[in-house]
Formats: structure tokens, sequence, C-alpha cells
């Protein structure tokens, strides 16, 4: 157990709280964000129908795993029998990046009681990451703004399953609209965001071409685990060099 | 499609495994100081996972898809807007299948 420094400098005066002003200030500072995750919602919920998951199912995924990145993914593994393994380490690939997230919020985090932690914490996603973590680093003292960010997000994700598992068979065939390329298009979008930091071509580059080069050849999702980590440990023998 | 209870099993798999997840960063730096090597690591593996679906996505569409996903990216890649980026690959996806209808 090394010491290293803080990410963050400790910051001068007060205690770090949360309340319900600062999580107000965060549903405020992250709405015109958390609208635009209503049409992604949709498109969860339309394709989810598509798939054959029931509005209930579809809404309780949402309410409960609160994850774009993870819950479509979900949907390719929607088939009898249910390939549960592949399935869990798809998803504990996808969620790695949350275990970096929570490590660079914890000087912060850490000086709350549990209970806080754990709330702030099962809200966390990539946008209010990203502008609480800004903040925090500014000076902000009131931890709400990471809460109440989630909390909108969290709220619209719902509103938008909802509309897309109940409205899916109005919308009809989801091509019409391209909601079909949505996901995909997602997905790509967040890696292209990650391509600019240089060192990430050479992981990305190898992840896509292991798992289109295994995939009529080894059962489903395997591809995809195996072009993760091929990728995974192609950055970081880049990394040790 | 999987049964009801099959179904439940696995949303609750995939949340149980998702809140772990958002748990475990700070819980782990209460105990220890995780090391440089291994926060490359996962950071790679994140980015990987996804370009990996995305790859596999992609070579099991067509060029409708993939015209869709290089559009995207490139708008990413230019003006930093994921929602610039995700609507502009819905565009082109609609017009293709309105093209292709009519």
């Amino acid at each position: 157990m090394t010491q290293t420094p803080s990410p963050a400098p400790e910051p001068p005066g007060g205690r770090l709280v949360l309340s319900p002003a600062g999580t107000w200030r965060g549903v405020r500072t992250l709405l015109p964000v958390a609208i635009f995750v209503i049409p992604f919602g949709i498109a969860f919920g339309v394709a989810a129908s598509e798939r054959g998951l029931s509005v209930i199912q579809s809404l309780g995924m949402s309410a409960l795993v609160f994850s774009g990145a993870a819950q479509f993914p979900t949907l390719e593994f929607w088939q009898d029998p249910i390939a549960f393994a592949s399935l869990a380490l798809v998803v504990l690939a996808v969620n790695a990046r949350h275990v970096v997230m929570g490590a660079a919020l914890s000087p912060w985090i850490n000086t709350l009681p549990v209970r806080h932690r754990v709330l702030l914490l099962s809200l966390l996603s990539d946008p209010n990451f990203a502008s609480g973590q800004m903040a925090l680093r500014a000076g902000e003292r009131d931890l709400g703004v990471l809460l109440g960010g989630g909390l909108i997000l969290w709220v619209n994700w719902i509103a938008g399953t909802a509309i897309g598992a109940l409205a899916g068979r109005l919308i009809g065939a989801p091509a019409t609209f391209g909601l079909d390329v949505v996901m995909t298009c997602f997905l790509a979008a967040m890696v292209a965001g990650q391509i600019e930091r240089k060192t990430k071509i050479l992981p990305v580059m190898v992840a896509a071409l292991v798992a289109v080069v295994l995939l009529d050849h080894v059962p489903t999702g395997w591809n995809v685990i195996l072009g993760a980590l091929a990728g995974g440990i192609a950055g970081s023998v880049r990394h040790a060099r | 499609m999987p049964g009801d209870l099959a179904a439940w099993a696995a949303i609750l798999l995939v949340a149980a495994i998702t809140l772990g997840s958002r748990l475990a960063g700070a819980f782990l730096m209460s105990r220890v100081r995780m090391s440089p090597a291994v926060e490359h690591f996962l950071d790679n593996l994140s980015i990987s996972v996804i370009a990996a679906l995305v790859a596999s996505l992609v070579a099991r569409g067509g060029l409708r898809e993939a015209v869709a996903v290089a559009l995207a990216s490139l708008v990413m890649l230019r003006w930093k807007s994921a929602v610039w980026a995700i609507t502009a690959g819905m565009v082109i996806a609609a017009a293709w299948s309105f093209a292709l209808k009519s």
C-alpha cells in the first residue's frame, strides 16, 4: 500500500456535504443533457419490445440497471436459453469504466457516510460523472450535484423507456426512423469520443479486429469478450513500454 | 424468447453487476491505492469491449448499418457531440430505408 498524491488537492475550508440544495443544482445543471436521454430511452424501449421483453421487464431493467451501455448488449443475449455466463462477462467488461470513475471520485465521496456513498454511486453514469468531477475540482463542496445529475438522468431514462416500450407497436418498424441503429451509433460515438486520446487507437483496433475475426468461430458473445480482453492487454502492453 | 423467470434472473444479474461496478471503485480506494497498471487495464478494457461490440454488430449488419456508424463516428470526432452523432446516424439510416422503399 503506497501513498501517492490524491487526484485533487484537499480543498481548503468546509467539509463536503450532501444537501437538497446541491441536489437541486445537479438536477438543473444536467437537465439539458438529460432531455436527450429520452430519445435513447425510447430507442431502448423499442428495441427491447422487438426482442420480446414485456413493458414491465423493460421498465424494470431501465430502473434497476440504468445504463445504456449495459442494457443494449444485454438484448443481444435475449434468447432461450440465456447464456448467463457470457452475459455476465460482457456486462462486467462494459462496466469496467465505472470502477475507474468511482476511483476517480473517491477522494470526495469517501468523506461521506457509507449509506450516502451507496446512494450517490448507484446513480453514477457518464454525464454526471463528467460534470460532477469538473465541479468538484473547481471547488464545489456539495456532493448533491452528483446525486441530482444522476436522478434527472435516471428519471428521463425510465420515461424514455416507457414511451418506447408502450408506443413501440405504434411506431412500427424501428428501421423507418433509424431507431434500430441508435444503439450501434451510441456505442460508436462513445468509442470515437475517446479515440482522440491517441493511446486508445491501438486497443480499439485490436478489439474490433479480434471480435470480427472470431465472430463465426466462438459461442455467442465470446468474440466480444475475447476482443475486449485482447484490446485491454494490447493497451496495457503499449503503456508498459 | 426466454421465460419470465429466466428474463428476471437476467435483469437482476445485469443490475447486480452494474451496481457492483459503480460501488467498487470508491470502496476499493478506501482500502488500497489502485495501481496505475490496473487502472490503465480497466480503462482500456472499457473502451475495448465497446469497440468489439460495435465491430461485431457492424459485421453482422449490412452496408446501411456500416454507413450509419461511420457517419456517427465522424460527427463525434469532428464536433464532439454524442447527440449529433447519433442523430446523424439515425437520419442516414432512416433515409436509406426510405429510399429503398420508394
